[in-house]
């Protein structure tokens, strides 16, 4: 009768959990994009119609534009499951918590990369992007997305519990960020100087391996904590 | 028998348990009983592996629990006053989810009968967002049943009849004499005694903590 599923089997089944409880309040989904294409759009206003300006600094918009957008939302992936009790569900189960927090980035990772993906046709328009720039800023944005949202679950788990979480995590991750931005923008610079962006793109995937290896353990050591209190 | 041997227990700066031993006894229901604030929940808390010791032992039968924390997780379910339901899910993908995350391959009509030990089949697919509190806690509490189809040795509840009305406490009785017959240990953190119609161990805390 009992028959114990395997760790994938785990991993898979929480992804689908969190794509269920995330596309049901669409309202998230949604406003992250949303927030982005706010910022990104007053950027190109504010620069005004010279093209020459905005092609130099688009990457570096639309870097930061991705960023401050997922920044607010961050704070929830966890909060949310830690009022609620799941967490704690969670860690008196036979399933390690480290397997949990990585399904739970990866599901992250995956509900803000299909809307940006689907919307990135209007970034391009919006800030001029150079087509043959696209398969570049693709690779980056996949690569680059999955260390944010492993940095945010850090991030997320560092401020369980504390009173103004909010104004706190930004200031926490932005310093662990800023590789990922640096490297990120760095692709798309050197594609557009006509240079090879292997370089760049070798650093953010070694960047994005380091934390896929660390922040599991990191933000299952530090729910352990917030819970424990 | 679970034996707690001079445990010392903080929550936060404050010492809650100081060298304190207490013995609990396998295949019986033991009721934590104590004035508010005395430490009941500190102590399932402790025993469930959230709250680390400051200092001493917790074995069950000669085996210290926390030493293989995946063996305990699987001998244990834990339910307490926040019940760990999300409010996006429906009570019946609450169920699912839940089992899914311990490992348990369930069927659905696994699922279905679960739930229909506290009757709510009927309420399955309503939102937990949607729910009264006394929904949401046999929500909750339908988990137990699942338990009852693996192994599970220990269950630990923490005030889990405050909601409930007549008829689910009657429910909730029946769920904890099938453990009892499975040899099931049950733990359970309560102020109304009258509740319960099967034998119990009393660990009143404020007699036993000096």
């Amino acid at each position: 009768m009992s028959l114990q599923s395997s760790f994938i089997q785990i991993f898979v089944s929480h992804i689908k959990r969190e794509f269920l409880i995330n596309f049901r309040s669409l309202v998230d989904v949604i406003s992250i994009i949303s927030f982005m294409i706010l910022i990104v759009t007053l950027f190109v206003l504010g620069i005004g119609p010279f093209e020459e300006k905005l092609r130099l600094i688009s990457n570096a918009i639309f870097w930061i534009g991705l960023i401050l957008a997922i920044i607010p939302s961050l704070e929830k992936t966890l909060q949310r499951d830690y009022d609620n009790g799941w967490l704690d569900q969670a860690i008196t189960s036979p399933t390690p918590m480290e397997l949990i927090l990585l399904s739970k980035s990866l599901a992250y990772w995956l509900i803000v990369i299909i809307p940006l993906l689907i919307s990135l046709p209007l970034f391009i328009v919006l800030l001029n992007i150079n087509l043959k720039l696209i398969p570049w800023l693709l690779i980056s944005i996949l690569v680059g997305g999955l260390s944010i949202s492993l940095i945010g679950i850090i991030g997320s788990a560092l401020t369980l519990g504390a009173k103004r979480g909010n104004i706190l995590l930004p200031i926490l991750i932005i310093p662990l960020i800023i590789p990922i931005l640096i490297f990120g923008v760095g692709i798309s610079e050197a594609v557009r100087i006509n240079e090879s962006p292997l370089g760049n793109l070798f650093l953010l995937i070694g960047f994005t391996l380091i934390y896929l290896v660390i922040s599991p353990f990191i933000s299952a050591f530090l729910i352990r904590i917030a819970i424990s209190r | 028998m679970l034996y707690l041997k001079d445990v010392t227990i903080n929550r936060g700066s404050k010492i809650v348990f100081y060298n304190w031993s207490a013995k609990i006894e396998n295949s019986k229901v033991t009721i934590i009983s104590g004035k508010n604030g005395v430490g009941k929940s500190t102590l399932l808390r402790a025993i469930a592996g959230m709250i680390p010791l400051e200092k001493g032992i917790v074995k069950n039968f000669n085996n210290e629990i926390f030493k293989d924390k995946i063996k305990w997780g699987k001998n244990l379910i834990y339910i307490d006053t926040k019940n760990g339901l999300s409010k996006d899910l429906t009570v019946l993908e609450n169920l699912k989810t839940w089992s899914e995350m311990r490992g348990w391959k369930t069927s659905d009509d696994d699922l279905q009968k679960a739930l229909d030990s506290l009757e709510m089949l009927n309420h399955k697919n309503l939102y937990i967002s949607q729910c009264s509190e006394g929904l949401k806690k046999r929500a909750a509490l339908s988990r137990l049943y699942l338990s009852l189809l693996f192994d599970v040795e220990f269950w630990l509840l923490d005030e889990p009849t405050n909601e409930l009305d007549q008829k689910s406490i009657i429910l909730f009785n029946k769920l904890i004499q099938r453990f009892l017959e499975n040899k099931g240990t049950v733990l359970l953190a309560c102020h109304k005694l009258k509740l319960f119609d099967f034998n119990y161990e009393l660990l009143n805390l404020d007699l036993l903590k000096k």
